[in-house]
């Protein structure tokens, strides 16, 4: 009676039973087995490595790029409401003359709620963007989200010219990133 | 399969911060790796693209978890083996697989024997493949397997001996 293939495996790994070890020792045709079997472990580990027939990279990076644009703009949606919320509790308070520049403001918050609403409409994560759109969309949105922390500070000094200044420099931005996605929509067709 | 698969410590001390170039370049390092091992197991290419594709994602998302003991290849591949058996398992492929294994008593007729060992290794059932490719070649434990396969070490073991008869048989000289 021979060692099983089953045999031969468990004393490859260290747990054959005593009677196959002992077997193995003797017997000839079971050594050889056990060579060949040696021998198919080895020839499988030198097979060739199988390469990717297509670049994956891509299509990982615009996943990653959409995810971090996703978790951006909750973050920004966030800042924005507690910017208007504090806003909103200055407007009820008495401010005299610092309210001189505050149809300027006002006027640039609109239209930065326009181009927020507008940018929503294009739904940016479920489609597929180029490495450079995805990089510009994602500057452009690092620009705003500074933008943001530093609107959230001076929201207090309703009516500066400073204040209005930033809402115009987000306007702008806003209107770049609007942009991008206008151009890729017109590109693919959507 | 002979890859240099080292990586510099400040390379994924950069992937950890989130920097798009170093985690390329730390794809760029294993994606054959990956791959090999991903087609090796699952049944088309564009099976093994997929779980290309999952396990980097997979990096990305958790390469700040990855505290440096042992080599980076390691934490990689043992999220390319779940990944690949996932798929195995996700696909339901396992109970037509078992058939398979179970009629497998003597080669079909259609089969042929005598071919090399990379042809007899693809007519393996895939749970057979995934069994023998990552116990014998990637060096990973029957407990490991049974683990990620959701299955009992005995299986693993039993898969593992009836992988390797059905190969000495198929690399068995044809007897005229």
């Amino acid at each position: 009676m021979h060692c099983t293939i089953e045999d031969l495996v468990a004393l490859r790994d260290g747990e054959g039973s005593v009677w196959a070890r002992r077997h193995v020792e003797e017997c000839a045709a079971c050594q050889a087995e056990r060579e060949r079997l040696y021998q198919r472990v080895a020839q499988l580990k030198a097979l060739p490595a199988l390469r990717p027939p297509r670049d994956r990279w891509t299509a990982i990076r615009d996943q990653v790029v959409a995810e971090r644009s996703r978790v951006r703009r909750r973050w920004l949606r966030g800042s924005l409401a507690i910017a208007a919320a504090l806003g909103g509790l200055m407007i009820l308070r008495p401010t005299g003359p610092k309210l001189a520049y505050g149809d300027d403001l006002a006027q640039e918050k609109q239209q930065s709620a326009q181009l927020e609403t507008a940018l929503r409409n294009y739904d940016s994560d479920s489609r597929v963007m180029s490495g450079r759109e995805a990089d510009l969309t994602a500057q452009l949105e690092d620009q705003i989200a500074s933008l943001d922390g530093r609107l959230t500070q001076l929201d207090s000094l309703q009516g500066s010219a400073q204040l209005v200044d930033l809402w115009r420099q987000r306007v702008d931005l806003m209107q770049q990133l609007v942009q991008v996605h206008v151009t890729r929509a017109k590109y693919v067709g959507l | 399969m002979t890859l240099s698969l080292s990586v510099p410590d400040i390379l994924v001390a950069r992937a950890k911060s989130g920097d798009l170039d170093a985690l390329e370049a730390l794809y760029r390092a294993f994606e054959t790796p990956v791959y090999n091992l991903a087609r090796r197991i699952c049944r088309t290419s564009e099976d093994a693209e997929d779980v290309l594709q999952e396990t980097f994602l997979e990096v990305v998302k958790s390469i700040r978890q990855y505290r440096g003991e042992g080599h980076l290849w390691g934490w990689v591949r043992q999220i390319a083996a779940s990944k690949a058996l996932m798929r195995l398992r996700s696909e339901k492929l396992r109970a037509t697989d078992e058939l398979v294994d179970e009629a497998a008593g003597s080669p079909p007729a259609s089969v042929a024997v005598g071919i090399d060992l990379e042809r007899a290794f693809e007519q393996l059932s895939e749970t057979s493949r995934a069994v023998v490719w990552l116990h014998d070649v990637e060096g990973f434990t029957h407990e490991e397997i049974a683990e990620r396969m959701g299955r009992t070490v005995s299986f693993s073991k039993s898969q593992l001996a009836r992988a390797h008869a059905r190969l000495k048989r198929l690399l068995s000289p044809a007897v005229d």
